[in-house]
């Protein structure tokens, strides 16, 4: 039975004013009618509109989903406009109006802590283009030379007349300048807005829980979709018996969801939901029905020792200096499966006709958003638009697929002219993930017979994400980013040793759950095979393992200074209690230096983690409060995966469904994190996703160094380790 | 692609000579770096084209203009031509700018063939532009060229 109300703009502007009365949407309400679009404010340019109340509206491209990316985003902006800070608010331009307007906001996609450095060019400079183009306004209106004019916290100023004017005086007129194509920055020093830890813009609206996220979004005649894909990833749909719930209550439909899903469409979330877990579906699970983690890990042991390797950095001859080393050292390591955990279930909501395709979802990247709604409905991307929501989180999951943009708009056209939201359960969501890859390592070094550091081969076996997500990314066969952290030179993931031999190869082995980008990415793994060898290393040859790392580092002195940072800060080398320990760790990634410093003691199996010294050194801070929130964010994601997270598999489906057996880290268990910010300036690193990846080789060298105990293969619960 | 019969023989030559400037674009391009750039991509048109002139026009380009994945983006190309044993396409080549070579698809038409129209899916590596250009059965040449923005989803290092 198809339903199909009469959906019609006229009551879905009213419903919705009343149902976000309000509330902090973020874009606009999709308008049926020019001349109420033409009601919008004027912009200065695509960047800034200023109000007649001297309000400042910044657009911001990307998707905020926690990390703080719309507040430094602003400042930025702000900063080149030089308007007042407290009268900056902002706007989510659609990715629609994006292309429509050949991309003026540039990229929109927010990951690989990109948001800041790859943006701060193109919204410094559009800032500063609208600054120049009000003082040109008030400059025109006064008939003074703009050079005499001077632009301050809003005002602008003729200082020779001593005329002053506001910016939202000039506001029209400045509109209708001529855009400026000589546009100079400002110099660092003179900063006054990025650089400081300003408050969030999202805050106050988050607390006073007036935000909407995805799932919030409710339109009016909504009708809500449960959706189940095969348990097997890979396999597919047989067949489903709707008439079993044909009398249920609520259910309008169930469809089959391509090939390899179904999903019931009802008046409520939970009608969806119930009727659904009563469908009796036959599924045929493909050839992966018989993996486990146990032959998983089979399969990628025998990539330790192969021919396959994929090399990733070479220099000297590994073979030859380890065949001639005094003495050789050799570790194997392993490291699981992580699932992103959004706080959001992946969710979409979608109105799809066949001239218009409409989607309100929470997405890292309102473009690929769109693009996939235009390639799943068939409308052509001039037709449709993504309204882009608050992320209850993103962490990689909105960004390695929009999985969930895609079937919430095959199972919306089944009902045409109806709005429908498809809200994934948690179970569904656990069990449909775009996992952090299963990964080994086998690290060989040789040393001479003075103990030093001569060769060191690192054997990465596991998956690659890039084969399982965008392949046309590979590069000769390889996935470059299997060796962050190991690069021998650039600008983004460099190794900060200098060891004479080295061999860093990768033997890609590819099991069949969908392989995603989980913060931090590889470096998460690498940064412990890494640091934790090196501390076994130290150990072999009875050297401090600040001391033993040092003398590899002098050639990388960024690497070397946030080390030397958490050492010094974190008290390295001064007595502790038995029980305690100290460990370090650095690395570099997404093309900032990190370091951190972990205290723990330990009793019994219980591990108190009491305090974490971090640096980070992303080159220039623009929020530095902001980032050292961010270091205590990513240290709760990755110790949470370090202790109690990895997504184990059974009979080709992931064994873990919900939060009673993927445990979070709690408050009470979470440490003192002090992080200094040394930001030495000439580049722009990343911050969202490279700290994550000290916390656990710390905290690891930590547990080591207060117990004599040392720990290969994770997570720690596997071995009865908590946190307390 | 259509069968050239024997009175297409010389054209038969051309394509192995085409597929050895295909080829010797392919070896150039493996000691570079391993992406084309805009300049290996006109390099590879002018191995097809060879010195004449390319003119914009005749050629429908029909790619998306956002792409989410660009593992399999829709293309479809289409000539304008009456397809008669005297006027023709001779063939329709597509290029591109970043992919790890600048040749996407060379399809050789005849008379034969009808209409000039061709559909395929192919891989895009990143944002760039892609360029069609028809070669006529008189030697003159055509394009037309469109940007394709394929939405990088990735916690990727650029590396």
């Amino acid at each position: 039975m198809n339903y199909q109300p009469k959906f019609d703009r006229r009551s879905f502007l009213a419903g919705s004013a009343a149902a976000f009365g309000g509330l902090s949407l973020g874009f606009h309400l999709p308008l049926g009618d020019t001349a109420a679009a033409a009601e919008m404010e004027p912009e200065v340019n695509a960047w800034v509109v200023v109000k007649p109340d001297e309000t400042v509206v910044i657009r911001i491209a990307r998707s905020e989903m926690g990390q703080g990316t719309l507040t430094g985003l602003a400042q930025m902006v702000a900063e080149e406009l030089d308007c007042e800070w407290s009268k900056v608010t902002y706007e989510f331009p659609t990715p629609g109006e994006n292309v429509a307007r050949k991309r003026v906001w540039g990229d929109f996609f927010t990951a690989g802590s990109q948001g800041i450095r790859s943006s701060n060019e193109l919204v410094r400079k559009g800032g500063a283009a609208a600054r120049m183009m009000l003082v040109a306004a008030a400059a025109a209106d006064w008939k003074v030379p703009v050079a005499e004019c001077v632009a301050a916290d809003g005002k602008i100023t003729h200082t020779a007349s001593n005329r002053t004017t506001t910016y939202g005086k000039v506001a029209g007129a400045a509109a209708k300048v001529e855009p400026p194509t000589d546009i100079k920055l400002k110099d660092p020093k003179d900063w006054k807005i990025i650089g400081k830890g300003v408050k969030r813009l999202d805050t106050p609206d988050k607390t006073q829980g007036k935000t909407v996220y995805g799932i919030d979004i409710r339109l009016p005649g909504m009708l809500y979709a449960s959706l189940k894909a095969c348990p097997v990833n890979g396999g597919k749909i047989k067949s489903f018996d709707a008439a079993k719930i044909a009398d249920r209550k609520g259910v309008k439909k169930v469809v089959q969801v391509e090939d390899y899903g179904v999903a019931v469409i009802a008046d409520t979330w939970w009608h969806a939901k119930t009727a659904l877990d009563d469908l009796p579906i036959v599924w045929d699970e493909g050839p992966s029905a018989k993996v486990s983690s146990e032959t998983i890990a089979a399969w990628l042991k025998e990539g330790l020792d192969s021919n396959d390797g994929l090399v990733g950095n070479k220099g000297g001859d590994v073979d030859a200096a380890l065949a001639g080393a005094a003495k050789k050292v050799e570790a194997v390591y392993a490291y699981p499966y992580q699932h992103h955990v959004t706080m959001e279930p992946q969710n979409a909501t979608v109105l799809y006709t066949t001239d218009k395709c409409e989607v309100w979802c929470s997405t890292q990247n309102g473009e690929a958003a769109l693009a996939t709604a235009s390639e799943a409905s068939g409308v052509p991307v001039p037709k449709c638009e993504v309204y882009k929501t608050f992320l209850g989180g993103g962490f990689g999951r909105r960004a390695t697929s929009q999985d969930y943009v895609r079937s919430a708009v095959m199972i919306a056209k089944e009902m045409p002219g109806t709005p429908v939201k498809t809200l994934w359960t948690r179970e569904e969501d656990m069990t449909h993930g775009w996992y952090h890859p299963v990964t080994q390592c086998k690290m060989t070094a040789g040393l001479d017979k003075d103990n030093n550091l001569v060769a060191i081969h690192y054997r990465v076996s596991g998956q690659s994400i890039l084969a399982g997500v965008m392949p046309a990314r590979m590069q000769d066969g390889k996935d470059p980013a299997t060796f962050s952290g190991f690069y021998a030179g650039g600008a983004e993931a460099v190794y900060g040793y200098s060891v004479p031999n080295i061999l860093v190869d990768h033997s890609m082995r590819n099991p069949h759950l969908h392989p995603g980008f989980w913060r931090g990415v590889n470096i998460n793994h690498n940064a412990i095979y890494i640091e934790c060898f090196m501390d076994e290393l130290a150990k072999e040859v009875g050297m401090d393992p600040l001391e033993f790392r040092r003398k590899l580092m002098q050639q990388h002195p960024l690497h070397l200074a946030s080390l030397n940072h958490v050492a010094e800060h974190g008290d390295w080398g001064k007595p502790l209690p038995a029980g305690s320990g100290r460990g370090l760790a650095q690395a570099m990634a997404f093309g900032s230096y990190v370091a951190a410093c972990a205290e723990v003691t330990v009793t019994g199996n219980s591990v108190k983690i009491n305090r974490i010294v971090a640096a980070t050194n992303p080159g220039y801070g623009v929020n530095p409060a902001q980032i050292e929130r961010q270091v205590s964010g990513s240290f709760v994601y990755g110790l949470t995966g370090l202790f109690l997270g990895g997504i184990e598999v059974k009979d080709g489906r992931v064994v873990q469904e919900n939060f009673d057996t993927y445990d979070m880290m709690r408050i009470a268990q979470m440490p003192e994190v002090r992080t200094t910010v040394l930001p030495t300036g000439g580049f722009w690193g990343g911050v969202g996703e490279p700290t994550i990846c000290v916390a656990a080789p710390a905290v690891l060298n930590a547990i080591t160094a207060a117990t004599g105990k040392r720990y290969r293969t994770f997570p720690l619960r596997n071995h009865g380790l908590t946190m307390v | 692609m259509v069968k050239s019969n024997r009175k297409n023989a010389a054209r038969r030559m051309s394509r192995r000579q085409l597929l050895g400037a295909v080829a010797g674009v392919v070896a150039a391009i493996r000691v570079a770096p391993a992406r084309a750039t805009p300049a290996s991509m006109q390099e590879a048109i002018r191995n097809v084209v060879g010195e004449a002139q390319v003119t914009k026009g005749k050629v429908h380009l029909d790619v998306p203009v956002l792409v989410d994945n660009g593992n399999t983006v829709p293309l479809s190309i289409e000539v304008e031509s009456p397809m008669t044993a005297t006027d023709y396409v001779k063939a329709i080549h597509v290029f591109n700018e970043l992919n790890p070579l600048p040749n996407v698809i060379s399809v050789h038409l005849g008379p034969r063939a009808g209409r000039a129209k061709v559909s395929t899916r192919f891989r895009l590596a990143d944002t760039q532009t892609v360029v069609a250009i028809a070669e006529m059965s008189d030697g003159t040449f055509w394009s037309a060229s469109a940007d394709v923005v394929v939405t990088l989803q990735a916690c990727l290092e650029t590396l």
